[in-house]
């Protein structure tokens, strides 16, 4: 049967071959729409990994000059105190630019047993970071004032990067080789989870938390403050005042997180939404188009379909061969395509997890089957209508 | 004969309905994506307010320092690179200096604003035409006095004083200063890089200092040459200078400083990196993806061209019979196809009207309105064209090719 089919197909290869390129530019697009659809859903549905409901992140830009660090430090450290004295305030630290939900990514990469490891997400941070975000610490400790006097800089890192070095062996106590030879090395001192700090649809990615040192605040432009539910605006307000009246020399500005991971989410979605209004459109153009080919190559195919009932074949069989060409004709399309795709898990393109590719791939296979399912239903219950004796009148 | 032909391509476009919907709607729904793109892009490249006089105008937005060891550092530049070295073209007449809006918070009855706050020169009120609903803008006495004076945009004005008639003489508080308002413009799309600001400030009142020797810093220029025809030259007296530049940090062995257009500019920043503009990459990846895109569509418009014009093998048949060569015929196809996309590029731009409506009701870029003019619709007509011309040119091919007694046998 479906040798017959194939070999019905063949003999009409030049015919079908128009049908069967569209076929395939139509898996292609449906293969990177899924492709983005299963991407964004795996990782929309990992925990956040922290809290940002009533953090909000201070942007200032100091200007003032310090002749050394100690009053460099001390400048700083006098502000975070004013500011956790305030009565709404839980929580108080400075951070370098990267906060959550900005559109700043800061990356470093190190050795370890001389592997080069890069593309990981640099974090500067104060001690207060992990209570401002009620960070998860699984393993051993975040950082605490005794670890200024360390022989080796201590650092904290996420699971992922866990995961990836250590797989289930002991990540605590472990001396890595930092890129910059003269820094010296790096010892972990904890295990954290994993958060998701660049919007709902993106992973975490490998991150490696460093403490701020003195000299750093020369740089640094950012504090996130954990405040209290009852903060409102006249609070704001009242803060802001408490910022630019201690820092003259600065513009500053208050953003509040929650907004900030609308935005960030905003800049995913609005993307995705145009991208799925031009797919869909285009997925209706090659349905229409399918449909309408299908239903006129029944109609020239009258007299073929007419001798066939009147030998006895059923209205069902006759709608059944139909429909099966239709699908065959998908096959020969899905074949190339996937040919095509199963590239991308093999060749690691684009650094997705195999998974979505492979998900990706059957997903759009079946997409494409039910649309030409769809697409040759009618056609096929036209052809089964047909009468013999009108048919093959009109021959 | 051309009139017949038209007259033939309406009768078979009212025969089947069915395939007269679908290439229409292909047609139009594609050309509707194309053009919201270009009215997109066309906002990009052409002037508007309130740059208008950006065919004569170069805009340095970065400055790049690299070094053989891989390093890259690449920033906006800062005031004294700017007027130290820019400023010494000879073929500049004004250069305008601002610098990147800067984000600040207001309160006012305990609501919060955020003012983006840019800093700028007396030549850009020169050279940007902005429009003026109340005051003016600030002369070089008020800034070399370094006096707090401000203009702020429309917007600002309403969600600061709210709906009154005139601000100017009214104090406006951002990072806890005051600054006395002198003028009112109307606001500017934040996608407007160069020109997107709540409150435009003297440099002199700028909290970071503007003296400081470094080249890095958040300014960008505009220069403006005298006529469009010295721009060319403009562009290669900076060229040539930037080479000359001493390079301040020793880390460093190469320094990037261009005047672009403003198009070349948004594209550099893209795309470009170090000597490369980037250009070349961007216009081979969006004609790429404009090929894919329009690869569906067309591929779908010649399947059913093809059946139509199998459908009318025996008027093909009886014309050949009866000597019309193949070119005719071809000919007629074509013209045929041609009125048939024209039709759906009509019905393409009413709806992209209505979508570019949409979108801009939507308001997802403040103070951004997309419109259909000419260009737009000069570039949807040429793409209109080449798209009839590809889904029709292939079809007329197979057709011309058909036998003429297979043809009358079909019937």
């Amino acid at each position: 049967m479906f040798k017959h089919l194939f070999k019905l197909i063949w003999n009409k290869k030049k015919q079908n071959s128009l049908l069967i390129t569209e076929m395939l530019i139509s898996f292609m697009v449906m293969f990177a729409v899924f492709t983005l659809i299963v991407n964004y859903y795996r990782n929309y549905n990992t925990p956040m990994g922290f809290t940002y409901n009533h953090v909000w992140a201070v942007n200032y830009d100091d200007h003032q000059q310090f002749k050394n660090t100690d009053s460099l430090t001390l400048y700083y450290e006098t502000l975070r105190k004013t500011i956790k004295s305030m009565p709404q305030i839980v929580e108080v630290s400075f951070a370098g630019g990267n906060i959550p939900f900005s559109d700043n990514t800061n990356s470093t990469g190190f050795t370890y047993k001389g592997h080069q490891i890069s593309r990981i997400n640099n974090y500067k941070v104060g001690a207060g970071y992990k209570d401002v975000f009620d960070m998860n610490v699984l393993e051993g400790r975040w950082f605490n004032s005794g670890d200024k006097a360390a022989a080796h800089r201590p650092v904290v890192i996420n699971e992922t990067l866990k995961n990836e070095l250590f797989g289930n062996g002991r990540a605590l106590g472990q001396i890595i080789g930092d890129r910059d030879k003269e820094k010296g090395k790096l010892q972990i001192i904890g295990v954290v989870q994993d958060m998701k700090d660049k919007g709902d649809y993106y992973k975490a990615g490998r991150a490696i938390f460093n403490p701020i040192d003195t000299g750093a605040f020369r740089y640094i432009g950012q504090m996130v403050i954990k405040v209290t539910p009852n903060a409102d605006a006249a609070f704001e307000s009242r803060l802001y005042k408490t910022l630019t009246n201690y820092m003259k020399t600065a513009s500053v500005e208050i953003v509040h997180l929650p907004s900030m991971r609308q935005d960030v989410n905003k800049s995913t979605v609005i993307p995705m939404v145009i991208l799925l209004t031009v797919a869909g459109f285009l997925i209706i153009n090659v349905a229409l188009g399918l449909f309408g080919v299908l239903w006129y190559n029944i109609n020239k195919r009258k007299g073929e379909i007419g001798l066939r009932r009147a030998i006895g074949a059923s209205g069902n069989a006759v709608s059944g061969q139909i429909v099966a060409e239709s699908l065959v004709l998908a096959s020969l399309s899905l074949i190339v395509g996937a040919f095509f795709a199963v590239q991308f898990p093999l060749l690691h393109v684009f650094d997705l997890a195999a998974g979505v590719y492979i998900t990706a791939i059957i997903l759009a296979i079946v997409f494409i089957y039910l649309l030409v399912l769809v697409c040759s239903l009618y056609p096929g219950r036209q052809a089964a209508a047909i009468y013999p004796a009108v048919a093959l009148h009109e021959e | 004969m051309l009139k017949n032909y038209f007259k033939i391509a309406i009768a078979v476009l009212r025969r089947r309905k069915f395939f007269t919907f679908i290439s229409l709607f292909g047609i139009s729904f594609t050309l509707t994506i194309l053009m919201v793109a270009t009215a997109f892009i066309n906002n990009l490249v052409s002037p508007g307010y309130p740059d208008t006089k950006r065919d004569r105008s170069l805009y340095i937005t970065l400055i790049e320092f690299t070094s053989n060891k891989g390093w890259l550092n690449r920033s906006g530049s800062s005031y004294y690179f700017l007027t130290h070295y820019a400023g010494t073209l000879k073929t500049a007449e004004k250069i305008g200096i601002a610098s990147r809006a800067h984000s600040s918070n207001a309160y006012v009855n305990n609501k919060k604003l955020v003012i983006d706050i840019k800093y700028t020169n007396q030549a850009y009120w020169d050279i940007a035409e902005f429009q003026f609903t109340e005051g003016k803008p600030y002369n070089q006495a008020q800034i070399n006095q370094a006096q707090r004076v401000a203009v702020i945009s429309e917007r600002t004005k309403l969600d600061y004083f709210g709906d009154v008639p005139t601000v100017v003489g009214k104090y406006i508080e951002a990072d806890n200063i005051q600054y006395r308002v002198i003028g009112v413009v109307k606001s500017v799309p934040v996608s407007s890089e160069v020109f997107y600001g709540n409150m435009y400030l003297p440099y002199t009142v700028s909290k970071s200092d503007y003296r400081d020797h470094g080249y890095q810093g958040p300014y960008s220029a505009i220069l403006l040459a005298p006529t469009v025809a010295d721009v060319p030259k403009m562009r290669n007296e900076y060229q040539q200078m930037v080479p000359k530049i001493p390079i301040p940090d020793k880390d460093f062995d190469h320094i990037y400083s261009n005047a672009d257009t403003y198009f070349g500019g948004q594209v550099r920043q893209l795309a470009g990196s170090g000597s490369k503009s980037g250009m070349g990459v961007f216009i081979a990846g969006a004609g790429l993806l404009t090929l894919l895109f329009l690869l569906l569509p067309t591929i779908n418009l010649v399947n059913i061209n093809i059946t139509r014009i199998m459908e009318r093998s025996s008027e093909i048949g009886v014309r050949k019979a009866f000597g019309a060569s193949s070119k005719t015929l071809v000919y007629q196809f074509i013209v045929e196809n041609i009125i048939l996309t024209a039709i759906g590029g009509l019905i393409g731009v009413i709806l992209s009207i209505l979508v570019l409506h949409f979108i801009n009701s939507l308001a997802l870029i403040k103070d951004l309105t997309l419109s259909l003019n000419l260009t737009v619709l000069f570039y949807s007509l040429l793409a209109c064209l080449f798209f009839g011309l590809l889904s029709g040119v292939y079809p007329a091919w197979r057709m011309s090719r058909l036998n003429v007694v297979t043809a009358l046998k079909a019937q």
